[in-house]
């Protein structure tokens, strides 16, 4: 299991405003699910019972076939969507029983990538990023800042001014992450985010992953697409009949993009 | 509360920005209401001006019996002019009230053809401005008991329509002031509910980075907010435009047949308008937006 240098520093979560956590907050897994239960349709759960634990600074990649239940395992974790039974623990809370009011603070926790970008078309790159620090109502010189590094991370510095809507697929979908990385988040989530790039862009995005949870963020990234999968030593959870299954665990950062070879039992 | 962070504004003039034709039609829409409540405002407070101006209308007509003598007259004329407040006192004969009637009112000659009972005598009485009604029907209740004195009118009667009519005035007001209430709650609320879904995608990105139902709302409210300010701005304005028209033409017409200067609404009440135009549309935003996007 990966183990960043940020481990050693004391973690303080904040699903709401002046909450306090014990030192023992920092010992639990980040994510715990347990007898997850969600259905859409009466008779035709997508998830039964499902069990995971994920634990701090991982990266795991969520697959599956599609309508296995992945994007609504992420709804579930920023509470998109309420689970029909058992718990999730974020933080050692359970996100179901966050009041209406606590939900923002837990999303202020969780970065969220989607496959369709998610941004403002008419908003500025800079505005689309500066929004996630606005919430939190940070002072306007610390946001430029913060900002201007998010951007120079996913390599679009010096874009900030140009509207979000004239960028192409690949630049829309930077501005995503570093919307999602710039309010330094514990959890990051990506729903397909390369689902509307081509090979050599998805790869590049899946590397911008790659270096947000060197970073120490702790990183769940669904996607079907089995190149990436197999390209990246990292663990690997298949959905399938509604619950959980690791197929693969993770293993230390690779010494180059591309030196793991291993064939998924998927 | 709302939030007004220079975020929120931002946001909230990048909105208006945007969605221009989407409020400017909706402060048309507004002012159309508010003008009715404004011209509704202006009429009771031109005719409270008028009732103001006849409760102290300083006049009284004594009507003589017709068996008064010239030593009655001459007593109570005497008496007259000793009451504090009467300014003036002037007798009219019954032959000089004819001549009256028969010259101004009476073209055909119809008058001319009454007995000479229909034009009593009276002693007509100017009274001060300062004198007030308790203080006029004071004196007419002892002019009544005099043996020489008929009837005394006081035009109290003209006062009391008056004050019907602007009492009616001031329901009416109040009446077309729920209106433009209801106008105001359905014309922003349905504007913001149409920004809100054109701006859906804003508000799911705002969902999505935690930002609270009140950071997401206070841009619409704040919008609300001016679009119900310059609606009443808009309809002060419209109204203010047609007075001035009204004015140069009548002005002399209607300041001779109302006895006072039409004047336009206070300053406090069209200021009174505009903040209760952005109240209400703050609150119209507000419920409008009751029940935001989830995410």
């Amino acid at each position: 299991m990966p183990v960043s240098d940020d481990e050693s520093r004391p973690f303080r979560p904040k699903l709401r405003a002046g909450a306090r956590f014990g030192a023992e907050a920092a010992q639990r897994p980040i994510l715990m699910f347990e007898d997850v239960y969600k259905s859409y349709r009466p008779g035709a759960p997508v998830l039964r019972g499902m069990n995971l634990v994920i634990e701090r600074g991982e990266f795991v990649f969520f697959t599956g076939a599609s309508g296995a239940g992945k994007s609504t395992l992420l709804r579930l974790l920023y509470r998109a969507e309420m689970v029909d039974e058992g718990r999730i623990l974020f933080m050692g809370r359970d996100v179901a029983r966050l009041t209406h009011d606590s939900i923002p603070f837990l999303r202020r926790n969780i970065g969220c990538v989607f496959q369709d970008f998610k941004l403002v078309e008419s908003w500025s790159v800079y505005e689309n990023v500066a929004i996630t620090l606005e919430v939190l109502g940070l002072p306007q010189r610390l946001i430029r800042a913060r900002v201007g590094e998010a951007l120079e991370r996913v390599g679009l510095n010096g874009r900030g001014h140009d509207p979000a809507g004239v960028l192409s697929g690949g630049e829309q979908q930077r501005v995503a992450i570093a919307r999602a990385i710039v309010g330094e988040p514990a959890l990051l989530l990506a729903d397909e985010p390369t689902g509307n790039l081509d090979p050599q862009l998805a790869i590049d995005i899946l590397g911008l992953f790659e270096e947000i949870h060197e970073g120490g963020t702790t990183v769940i990234f669904a996607t079907h697409d089995r190149t990436l999968l197999e390209i990246r030593p990292r663990r690997v959870v298949v959905l399938d009949a509604g619950k959980a299954m690791d197929v693969r665990a993770g293993v230390a950062t690779p010494e180059k993009d591309g030196d793991f070879d291993n064939e998924l039992p998927l | 509360m709302i939030d007004l962070s220079s975020a929120t504004t931002r946001r909230a003039k990048r909105g208006l920005l945007r969605e221009w034709r989407l409020h400017v039609l909706s402060v048309f829409s507004l002012s159309v209401a508010f003008v009715c409540l404004a011209a509704a405002l202006l009429v009771v407070t031109n005719l409270q001006a008028v009732e103001k101006r006849w409760a102290h209308a300083g006049r009284a007509s004594i009507y003589l019996k017709d068996d008064a003598t010239s030593g009655d007259v001459q007593q109570l004329k005497d008496a007259l002019s000793k009451v504090q407040g009467v300014t003036a006192v002037h007798y009219v004969s019954s032959g000089q009230a004819r001549e009256s009637f028969t010259t101004t009112d009476d073209p055909n000659g119809v008058l001319a053809s009454l007995p000479a009972e229909a034009f009593p005598a009276s002693i007509e009485i100017d009274v001060a401005s300062d004198v007030t009604d308790d203080g006029l029907t004071e004196v007419v209740g002892k002019l009544r008991k005099l043996p020489a004195v008929d009837d005394v009118e006081t035009y109290q009667s003209w006062t009391d329509r008056l004050a019907r009519l602007v009492r009616g005035g001031v329901a009416a007001s109040a009446l077309l002031a729920v209106i433009v209430l209801l106008s105001v709650l359905a014309v922003v609320g349905s504007t913001m509910r149409f920004a809100l879904q054109r701006r859906r995608a804003e508000v799911e990105v705002l969902r999505l980075v935690g930002a609270t139902d009140r950071f997401v709302k206070a841009p619409f409210v704040i919008e609300g907010s001016l679009q119900g300010a310059l609606g009443a701005i808009g309809a002060i304005i419209l109204l203010g435009a047609l007075f001035i028209i009204v004015h140069s033409r009548l002005d002399g017409e209607l300041a001779l047949l109302l006895g006072v200067e039409p004047s336009f609404l206070p300053w406090p009440v069209a200021v009174g308008m505009v903040a209760l135009g952005a109240m209400l549309g703050a609150t119209a935003a507000s419920l409008g937006l009751r029940k935001l996007v989830h995410v």
